[in-house]
């Protein structure tokens, strides 16, 4: 006899006591790798040293490795898609930012990025030990029920967005400031390590443009996930409200982009990541339906 | 082996006396040559460019000062140039001091530009006229080997070549930092002067495709084209020009502003926005500065072209100090290394002869010892070689602070003390 399906709701406490501490050594591994990586990345940032940014590169991908390996496990053991506790969802963000960062060094002569990008992967890597350690969402509360696939897709496309909003963000930053030493014509240590102009505007906009069709997916699948289980397409929570504002506000910078370029673009880089992070903060300060527990 | 060198260079000698030094190629060899007699000097080297002439030379023993005196007089006698007139030029340095010198000039810590790339090539062509000159023994080898992987080290490790120091390359720079790469880049020279054609020169030598140049006199837009490979445009047709230009270069005698902000923004808007960098050489400027308020629009006047440089030559400067940090922890490398090359043989010759006279007591006293297990075997010999090694350490430790306090005497006292021959080599 099967169990009757159990009426959705996703403030119920889990029955079930998490396994958290099995696998952490893979976790502890990569966090060491990460923290060493961005040691280095931004002493090679500030002081130019060749062989601090080897070291950036080994350590990063070695912690990245090990993270990987940590995600696996998880999946592993608990039987469903590691994206269910906000722990989950921090150290996930932390490994696509990684791809994000070795996608984009690896195009582009960027290796600046690790000062900006590794402190916070160390950081959320770091943050998703010791938040919530006690509220595991019940996995079956978003894993039954029609299109339930969709779920994971719609996490995994966001995050993943999420990661290249960021890379827009740092790019914009890095921009401005050059921008900004430019136009005063005083020049910092710094500004020689940073990549040209036209390399970072170019980096920004294809970030910002991945990021953008990454969000426009993840609105879509969560959308019709939504549908497919509850009927309701909305169910105005902030998370909901910012991710269509941070939509719009992308849509303008690609669309403005060819004609702006430069500092209002950078701007609004860094305005649109402003609101994912109040997307990201907002689930989980002012609550509502999206909050990972 | 004690290591000397003397030389002047633009710091202590006008050019008047560091010309009539100076060494061609053939000059070099020839000195080299006579400068070695095997005695007081065994080995030599002449660094001679135009900054510097610089004679280093590995002498035997406590020679030190007496080489000293022969390579002043070398110097005078072989440029015919008496002693009196350079050589309150000329500075001295021995052993450490001389290392720490060679590989300062090396790094180019002691070059008028710091920084500058050439004098690393000059030390290693002085090297290998030495080399050919068959001048160059162990001691040379070694010591100039160590300062070009120190100049590497400099190099790499600290940012003293990172920045530009002079204005054309300061502006070819600033063209990077904006575009990335300049292949590709379109280049307008409007006028024409020195530092501009040099500014034109170095970005088209960087990958510029092409290099458009605006005259009053149109014959000689077309000079200038030539000599770039650029293109001759119309001075009239400015405006046009400044749309497809990413670098633009002014240097005219105009008395007012060529290149007013409307210009620019229309340009700019022609551009679709892309980044422009406008080079302003001339007095009085020739681009408005208000172009510079515009966004993505960039402008450099000769003052802030010669701030930036200034800034840069600061930057040299504080990296420099990181610079001689590693100097002194190689030189302290090097000295360890030189003394290992030294009193190794010495130090080998003695440990054998230890080793020899343990070996044959045991052998001696073998017979007595009966039949012996293969243990009890490695047992006595490692007893033997134990107590060599123990009665062997202090005397080389000692050996080793004399040499380091320059007492060649007391060495040369351990060594008639356990009768070691030095070998054919060292005594030289």
């Amino acid at each position: 006899m099967l169990a009757a399906p159990r009426p959705f709701n996703y403030n119920e406490p889990s029955a079930r006591t998490p396994t958290r501490f099995a696998m952490k050594p893979f976790l502890y591994a990569a966090m060491a790798g990460y923290v060493i990586a961005a040691i280095h990345a931004v002493l090679s940032f500030v002081n130019k040293r060749r062989a601090a940014e080897r070291i950036t590169l080994y350590t990063a991908a070695f912690g990245f490795a090990a993270h990987t390996g940590a995600i696996i496990f998880d999946w592993a053991r608990d039987g469903h898609y590691p994206l269910f506790s906000t722990t989950e969802a921090l150290s996930f963000l932390a490994w696509t930012l990684v791809v994000a960062y070795g996608l984009v060094t690896y195009r582009y002569p960027l290796r600046a990025l690790g000062a900006f990008l590794l402190p916070v992967v160390s950081l959320l890597v770091f943050a998703s030990q010791f938040v919530s350690v006690n509220n595991v969402k019940d996995p079956s509360s978003v894993t039954g029920g029609s299109g339930s696939w969709l779920f994971p897709v719609h996490v995994t496309l966001l995050l993943f967005g999420y990661a290249s909003f960021f890379v827009a963000f740092a790019a914009s930053v890095m921009y401005l400031w050059q921008e900004r030493e430019l136009r005063l014509k005083k020049f910092s240590a710094v500004f020689h390590r940073l990549p040209s102009l036209t390399t970072v505007d170019d980096v920004a906009s294809t970030a910002a443009s991945v990021g953008f069709t990454l969000l426009t997916l993840g609105i879509v699948t969560g959308v019709i996930w939504s549908r497919a289980r509850s009927v309701r397409m909305f169910h105005n929570d902030p998370t909901e409200f910012f991710a269509l504002l941070t939509w719009v506000v992308y849509l303008a910078l690609l669309h403005f982009r060819v004609q702006w370029r430069g500092r209002k673009a950078a701007w609004l880089g860094v305005g649109g990541f402003t609101l994912v992070l109040c997307t990201f903060v907002g689930a989980i300060v002012l609550g509502g339906f999206h909050v990972f527990r | 082996m004690s290591i000397v060198l003397v030389g002047l260079n633009h710091k202590t000698a006008p050019v008047e006396v560091r010309e009539r030094l100076a060494f061609s190629d053939e000059a070099c060899a020839e000195g080299l040559r006579s400068l070695v007699d095997g005695e007081t000097v065994q080995e030599g080297l002449i660094v001679s460019t135009c900054n510097r002439v610089e004679i280093l030379a590995a002498s035997g023993g406590q020679r030190a000062p007496e080489a000293v005196g022969r390579l002043s007089q070398f110097l005078s006698s072989v440029r015919s140039v008496p002693v009196e007139l350079f050589s309150g030029h000329l500075y001295t340095h021995a052993d450490e001091a001389a290392v720490r010198h060679l590989f300062r000039v090396a790094s180019s810590l002691d070059s008028m530009v710091v920084g500058e790339p050439q004098v690393l090539g000059q030390v290693r062509h002085a090297y290998s006229l030495a080399v050919e000159a068959g001048t160059a023994g162990r001691v040379l080898h070694k010591l100039v080997h160590h300062a070009l992987r120190v100049a590497k080290r400099v190099r790499s490790e600290t940012g003293i070549a990172a920045s530009a120091v002079s204005v054309s390359f300061t502006a070819v720079e600033l063209g990077r930092k904006i575009f990335g790469s300049l292949k590709g880049a379109t280049v307008l020279l409007v006028g024409a002067g020195e530092m501009a054609e040099l500014a034109a020169q170095h970005l088209a030598g960087a990958g510029a495709a092409r290099v458009l140049v605006a005259n009053r006199t149109y014959e000689t837009a077309q000079r200038l084209a030539d000599r770039f490979g650029g293109e001759a445009v119309e001075f009239d047709a400015l405006e046009e020009n400044l749309a497809q230009a990413d670098i633009v270069i002014c240097s005219t005698g105009a008395r007012d502003f060529l290149i007013t902000p409307e210009m620019a923004e229309r340009a700019r808007e022609a551009r679709r926005n892309r980044p422009a960098f406008f080079i302003d050489i001339s007095v009085p400027r020739n681009v408005d500065p208000a172009v510079a308020r515009i966004s993505n629009l960039f402008v450099f006047d000769v003052d802030d072209l010669e701030a930036v440089v200034a800034s840069n030559i600061r930057e040299r400067e504080r990296e420099a100090e990181r610079a001689e940090l590693i100097v002194e922890s190689e030189v302290m490398q090097f000295q360890q290394a030189l003394r290992d090359l030294d009193l190794g043989p010495t130090v080998g010759a003695l440990k054998d002869k230890l080793r020899r006279i343990a070996r044959d007591e045991f052998e001696r006293q073998r017979g007595r010892l009966g039949p012996l297990t293969p243990e009890q075997e490695q047992a006595i010999e490692a007893m033997l070689m134990s107590t060599v090694n123990k009665i062997s350490h202090p005397v080389i430790h000692r050996m080793r602070r004399s040499y380091d306090a320059g007492e060649e005497g007391e060495v040369q006292a351990w060594r008639d003390i356990f009768g070691l021959e030095p070998k054919e080599d060292e005594r030289r």
